[in-house]
């Protein structure tokens, strides 16, 4: 054990911290040893000094500290969990599921409705045709949803169009 | 209409039950007890008024925050110095990212003057009164750098065994005994140094 040790230890069991054999030895070693005694009642006298030696204070009466602060600081600390553990169990579950089955059930109905309304034209469309409509004969509506990833582009074109003029588009 | 309970007069665990229950006026009346002791300790580590009142103020918040897991194993001023300790020790470390602490460092590495130095034997309670004491100990502990001033004040004040400061202080048992020793002699010195100037002793 070198000199830096032996003086930890010895704090150590001034301190209470060395128990066992070790501060068997260590008191054995005490009692042979008038430097290791002396360095062992510097360390008791400066603890006996320490022990409740922290001065007594009081707050500051020009201090921030108030009721009223800390009050406040509790309530912001109460809405903010409430806000952060709402959309967990309202509007998360909303985003995250029903807002997209909407989206697809919506897209689902307006297939189907085209499938019985939209006027049977006889018109056959290639891939490469595109559509053109005036705005005022034209509704759309578009939902995202950035969770997922999503846009649903509704369009809604239920007007009444004269074949011949459909034909005049289309070509 | 129900009596309102008598806050003042009441026992701090039927205090702590009433703010447990969300009684805010129960948990003010337990501020009002204890904001100086928290204010004292956070004082104590920071040696500063600002810094100190900030930490008291937080440590109230958090304290109400997590009073479900106050099961008075300690006693409540007790559990609440544990919390304000805490936050210094945060502050602390925010502080050194902060700041490079290079001086002390290079003193930690290569071994300061003062470790060489042989601890001095002081024993002024002859000269002086315990308060006067207590003041000079405040003095003193304003002199020292905060890691050892921090062992000091969780060892001495807040009462933890080295294997506690150890885990605060995210360090070694071995380092919280040397920081010690090292405050310890410091502390030492520095006292010695100001009773020796106002003629207390030789």
């Amino acid at each position: 054990m070198n000199e830096n040790e032996t003086r930890l230890k010895i704090q150590a069991l001034v301190d209470g911290e060395l128990t066992g054999r070790e501060a068997e030895e260590l008191r054995a070693r005490l009692e042979s040893d008038g430097g290791l005694r002396a360095l062992h009642a510097r360390l008791t006298a400066v603890r006996g000094l320490m022990a409740g030696a922290e001065l007594p204070r009081t707050l500051p009466e020009s201090g921030d500290f108030h009721w009223s602060q800390i009050s406040q600081a509790i309530g912001h600390g109460e809405r903010e969990a409430r806000r952060l553990a709402k959309p967990a169990l309202g509007a998360n579950w909303l985003l995250r599921w029903v807002m997209p089955l909407a989206g697809v059930a919506c897209l689902v109905l307006v297939l189907s409705l085209q499938q019985t309304t939209m006027p049977d034209l006889n018109i056959l469309l290639s891939g490469d045709h595109e559509l053109e409509f005036t705005a005022d004969e034209i509704d759309v509506m578009t939902f995202n949803t950035g969770d997922d990833a999503m846009s649903i582009v509704w369009l809604d074109y239920s007007i009444d169009l004269q074949q011949d003029s459909l034909q005049l588009w289309l070509d | 209409m129900p009596e309102e309970p008598a806050y003042s007069s009441a026992e701090e665990p039927q205090l702590v039950e009433w703010a447990k229950s969300g009684d805010m006026q129960a948990f003010e009346e337990l501020v009002a007890r204890y904001r100086d002791r928290i204010y004292v300790r956070a004082y104590s580590i920071m040696r500063n008024e600002d810094l100190a009142v900030d930490l008291s103020q937080n440590a109230w918040v958090k304290a109400w925050q997590r009073l479900e897991q106050f099961h008075g194993e300690a006693s409540f001023p007790t559990w609440l110095s544990r919390i304000v300790t805490n936050l210094c020790l945060d502050e602390l470390r925010r502080q050194k990212r902060a700041r490079m602490d290079s001086i002390e460092a290079m003193e930690e590495a290569t071994g300061p003057v003062e470790n060489r130095m042989e601890l001095e034997t002081v024993d002024p309670i002859e000269g002086l009164g315990r308060e006067e004491l207590r003041e000079r100990i405040d003095a003193a502990l304003a002199k020292l750098s905060d890691k050892h001033r921090t062992v000091i004040v969780l060892y001495e004040f807040e009462q933890f065994e080295y294997r506690e400061i150890a885990e605060k202080m995210g360090t070694s048992i071995g380092t919280v005994m040397s920081r010690l020793f090292y405050a310890r002699k410091r502390m030492a010195s520095l006292l010695k140094e100001t009773l020796k100037r106002d003629g207390l002793i030789e």
